[in-house]
């Protein structure tokens, strides 16, 4: 198992690196397929790491990493079926992002530095899904932001993209701080970092550092998951190539930080309002992002904030203590995300870099492979009855609604809202884009992509649809997924709900989504809807009521305004010279002086000021001779040296 | 005090009394003379000290090549005479006068203190075959180098010396 | 046995004329009269080693002194090369005037 998991992780790595180093080299086919195998090596892996390993759990070593004193990390694996099932579900979706790229990038120059990344990239991922050692997970942490910066800012050459990708580091960095300080939290208190040694000891922690310890780890989680207040980098993020954003901010980074919370739940668990705290954010951050999704005109902005809304159930999941519910939703989640942005990546290619949503239009007519996989994507996401992400969210509604404390109820009452703004939000860019306007697109205006693209998506498309499957709450495959992760610490495979509930809870999901749809319809389809004015309202949920203002008043305005001072007031120092410091430290003194004595005094002071001034000027010029760069001042430095030299030897000589 | 010892002092005289006119010579030319005659004085000297062979060489290679070498490149460039007033004289010395006074009485000090060095030297003298014997047999591979270094030396002297404009940089 | 002056003086003797040397490179301008000065100086060391191969009685110091020629001659001919190269190039022969390190 060791060795399978090692190849596993060595797949991409060597991908990434052989990219790095030979690629440039290579014909664009062979670098091409030496990032595809990356992936779809791990995978074979996953699958057969997954066929061996069943349900058990394993605790492996790859290598004895740093021993120092008290403090010992290893690199090792923790294996058990959550991790299978990431593992999974990351080289599966890698995969085919890969593929897809292949076509997306091909009239791109840089492919070889994109594609080195992208295995880079899941290499990251997969050592955060697979480390049982903190610092380990934190290597591939970091791992992670650095390679998704230098994605988003893929075409650095233009500024606003490169600008997106120091926002989503700078944002992450934030989240990695808290990250650090949970580090040293956990060595300093449970004197390792191994994982399964802090869940064993979690227990052992009392609530108040329980507490403080997940709200740090919920800190780490908020800047890579992108909740509140952190959201801000995941719209700007939409600036990469969209594979990049169907990778990053569908499947992978935005789930690692859930991801890490659920291996560390013993320890959140022991921790109610921090859990309370967790599901808060994500409830809120579902509503927030759902009501800015509503106003987007840009496409993968829209699907931008969709997934933050989404990543919001995930922690109101684990907030509310349900890691199976949390898992199937990102499982989920992963599948129709994904097919999303590359669907939006087929329809933005065809139409040359167009993402507003205005200007398309007729979409069905003129590329209808697209059309329907969209569309699975869009039902799947609206939680539409028996598909899709319809089971997932809606056990995790139950989840939270089940919770013993009042709360909850509201947080149910909050989510609640957003699963109706959902379909809304996915079906008005649907019916926007699609449907038949009388000022969309025509047939001139396409432009042909390879069908590749569109083929590679249908395998997403249909477990998008289908992975309802999963889990289902009763029936045949009653349950699936909750069973398998039934050995993970913390997982409650069955909520225990009783069936009046989960059939009411059911039914009212359903309903929402339906009136949400044709509402939806009535909005957006039956008369054609036009660009509304960026004014008021809807120029509040379009810039996600002004967060982004709010932190460039806070943060970014001072930050330059005191650089500038600083700068400027250096240089004029500098400038200047130190006379002219003295000179301005001495004349209140002057005046002063002039004011309270007689001219006698001033006399005196003015004087010694000038001899001051000159004496310096002189000494400064005295002393500027020695860079004067003439051989005959070197040379007389060189008999100096002599002199001195001897002078010393004469000094220490025994008299 | 004998007579070699008087030659000796006469001869100190003579070398650093032309030594001293030579560095304070405004002409190059006149300079240069100086320093010939302080270069056989100082091949006396050697020769006195009981190295003939080094006083030859002293006057063939010193004084005969290396100051010829000095009045020929002179001779070829013109070059613009010592801008010296009387004012700027005595700050153009100052160092060096300061600097060499300092030296000079330190290592006088230092020479006057040290032991063994008191006694009055033996005087002998070292036939040029006993020298060359010496000179071959210990330092042969000195001798080697030198002369490659001297080779190295013409080979540079030459490249830098081409006048036809596409020397160097 | 003949004897001269003890060693101390020949010391003394090629001090004084090391410093004359080491004088003239500092306070000349001219080019070759630092080169000049360059050339006392070693002289001046050559003279310390002969008479310190008479005060130990071995031909050590005398072996030295070719060595020294050696080096003194193969330096005036590279060095009055670049002289000739650097006039050729700036005109002139002051030191003073190649000052392009200063500052």
């Amino acid at each position: 198992m060791t060795a399978i998991l090692l190849i596993l992780l060595l797949f991409p790595l060597t991908g990434g690196v052989l990219n790095a180093v030979v690629g440039r080299l290579l014909p664009r086919r062979a670098s091409e397929v030496i990032a595809c195998l990356g992936v779809l090596g791990a995978l074979g892996m996953a699958v057969i790491a997954l066929i061996l390993g069943g349900r058990d759990t394993y605790h492996l070593t790859f290598f004895p990493w740093i021993k120092v004193g008290d403090l010992s990390a290893a690199m090792d694996v923790y294996y058990d079926p959550l991790a299978a099932v990431m593992i999974l579900m990351v080289t599966f979706v890698s995969s085919l992002i890969h593929l897809y790229s292949v076509a997306f990038m091909r009239d791109d120059r840089d492919y070889v530095r994109y594609f080195c990344y992208l295995n880079l990239f899941v290499f990251a991922m997969l050592v955060i899904t697979l480390a049982d050692n903190l610092l380990f997970v934190y290597l591939g942490w970091e791992g992670m932001g650095f390679c998704s910066y230098a994605l988003i800012g893929f075409w650095y050459q233009d500024e606003v993209n490169a600008n997106a990708g120091r926002k989503a580091f700078i944002c992450t960095r934030i989240g990695d701080v808290s990250f650090s300080i949970a580090l040293a939290f956990c060595f300093v208190l449970l004197h390792s970092f191994s994982i399964s040694q802090i869940n064993a000891q979690a227990s052992s922690l009392s609530p108040y550092l329980a507490t403080l310890l997940s709200l740090l780890l919920l800190g780490a989680a908020v800047g890579k998951s992108a909740q509140l207040p952190l959201t801000v980098w995941l719209p700007d993020a939409m600036a990469g190539p969209t594979p990049v954003s169907a990778l990053i901010h569908a499947a992978t980074m935005v789930t690692a930080g859930t991801f890490l919370l659920m291996r560390l739940f013993p320890v959140v668990q022991m921790s109610p309002t921090a859990m309370l705290v967790m599901a808060g954010v994500g409830a809120v951050t579902t509503l927030y992002a759902g009501a800015a999704a509503l106003a987007q005109w840009d496409i993968k902005r829209m699907l931008a904030y969709s997934t933050i809304s989404q990543v919001g159930y995930l922690f109101l999941a684990v907030g509310a203590g349900d890691i199976v519910g949390g898992t199937f939703h990102l499982v989920s989640h992963a599948f129709f995300k994904a097919l999303l942005f590359l669907a939006a990546g087929c329809v933005i290619q065809a139409l040359a870099e167009e993402h507003n949503i205005f200007r398309m239009g007729n979409l069905r007519r003129l590329m209808p492979q697209v059309y329907w996989l969209f569309l699975a994507g869009a039902v799947s996401l609206s939680a539409f009855p028996l598909l899709g992400g319809y089971f997932s969210k809606d056990r995790i509604l139950l989840a939270t609604f089940m919770h013993p404390e009042l709360a909850y109820k509201v947080l149910w009452f909050i989510a609640v809202v957003a699963a109706f703004l959902t379909p809304l939000y996915t079906f008005r860019v649907f019916f926007v884009a699609f449907s038949k306007r009388a000022d969309g697109r025509r047939a001139a205006d396409i432009h042909p992509i390879p069908k590749f693209m569109a083929a590679v998506l249908w395998p997403l498309a249909i477990l998008a649809l289908g992975d309802g499957l999963l889990n289902l709450p009763g029936g045949i495959g009653k349950n699936f997924l909750g069973n398998f992760l039934a050995m993970v610490p913390g997982a409650r495979p069955d909520l225990g709900a009783s069936s009046a509930l989960e059939w009411s809870m059911g039914i009212f999901s359903a309903f929402l989504v339906i009136a949400s749809l044709i509402l939806a319809y009535f909005l957006y389809s039956y008369r054609p809807a036009r660009e509304p004015a960026m004014v008021g309202l809807h120029k509040m949920l379009c810039s996600a009521f002004y967060l982004d203002n709010l932190y460039r008043l806070i943060f970014v305005k001072p930050y330059q305004a005191m650089a500038g001072f600083l700068w400027r007031d250096v240089d004029n120092r500098y400038d200047r010279g130190l006379v002219k410091g003295a000179k301005a430290l001495f004349r209140p003194y002057r005046a002063m002086a002039v004011f309270l004595w007689l001219k006698i005094d001033e006399i005196c002071l003015n004087e010694g000021a000038m001899k001051a001034a000159g004496g310096l000027k002189v000494l400064s010029s005295g002393l500027g001779r020695w860079t004067s760069g003439r051989l005959s001042t070197y040379l007389t430095m060189l008999f100096l040296g002599l002199a001195i030299f001897f002078g010393v030897l004469a000094l220490g000589y025994p008299w | 005090m004998n007579i070699y010892a008087v030659i000796f002092y006469v001869l100190g005289a003579v070398i650093l009394g032309a030594t001293a006119l030579a560095i304070t010579r405004r002409n190059l030319m006149h300079a240069i003379v100086y320093l010939v005659f302080s270069f056989i004085g100082t091949a006396l000297l050697f020769y006195l000290l009981g190295a003939p062979f080094l006083a030859v060489l002293e006057v063939v290679i010193y004084a005969g090549a290396i100051m010829v070498l000095f009045l020929f490149i002179v001779m070829m460039l013109k070059s613009e005479p010592d801008h010296l007033t009387l004012g700027l004289r005595l700050r153009q010395w100052l160092p060096a006068l300061a600097l060499s006074g300092i030296s000079l009485i330190v290592m006088t000090v230092f020479v006057l203190q040290a032991a063994g060095g008191s006694g009055p030297l033996p005087l002998v003298m070292a036939s040029p075959l006993e020298f060359g014997r010496f000179l071959f047999q210990k330092y042969w591979l000195g001798v080697e180098i030198a002369s490659f270094l001297l080779f190295v030396a013409l080979v540079g002297a030459l490249y830098l010396g081409r006048a036809d404009g596409k020397t160097g940089s | 046995m003949v004897t001269i002056v003890p060693y101390s003086h020949v010391l003394i003797l090629a001090a004084s004329l090391f410093v004359l040397g080491a004088g003239c490179a500092i306070a000349r301008r001219n080019l070759i009269m630092i080169l000049i000065g360059v050339e006392i100086m070693l002289n001046a060391a050559g003279l310390a080693c002969i008479g310190a191969a008479m005060r130990w009685q071995q031909l050590d110091g005398q072996a030295f002194v070719i060595f020294i020629m050696a080096v003194a001659a193969s330096e005036v001919g590279v060095g009055l090369s670049l002289i000739v190269y650097s006039q050729r190039r700036t005109g002139t022969l002051d030191a003073d005037r190649y000052d392009l390190m200063k500052g």
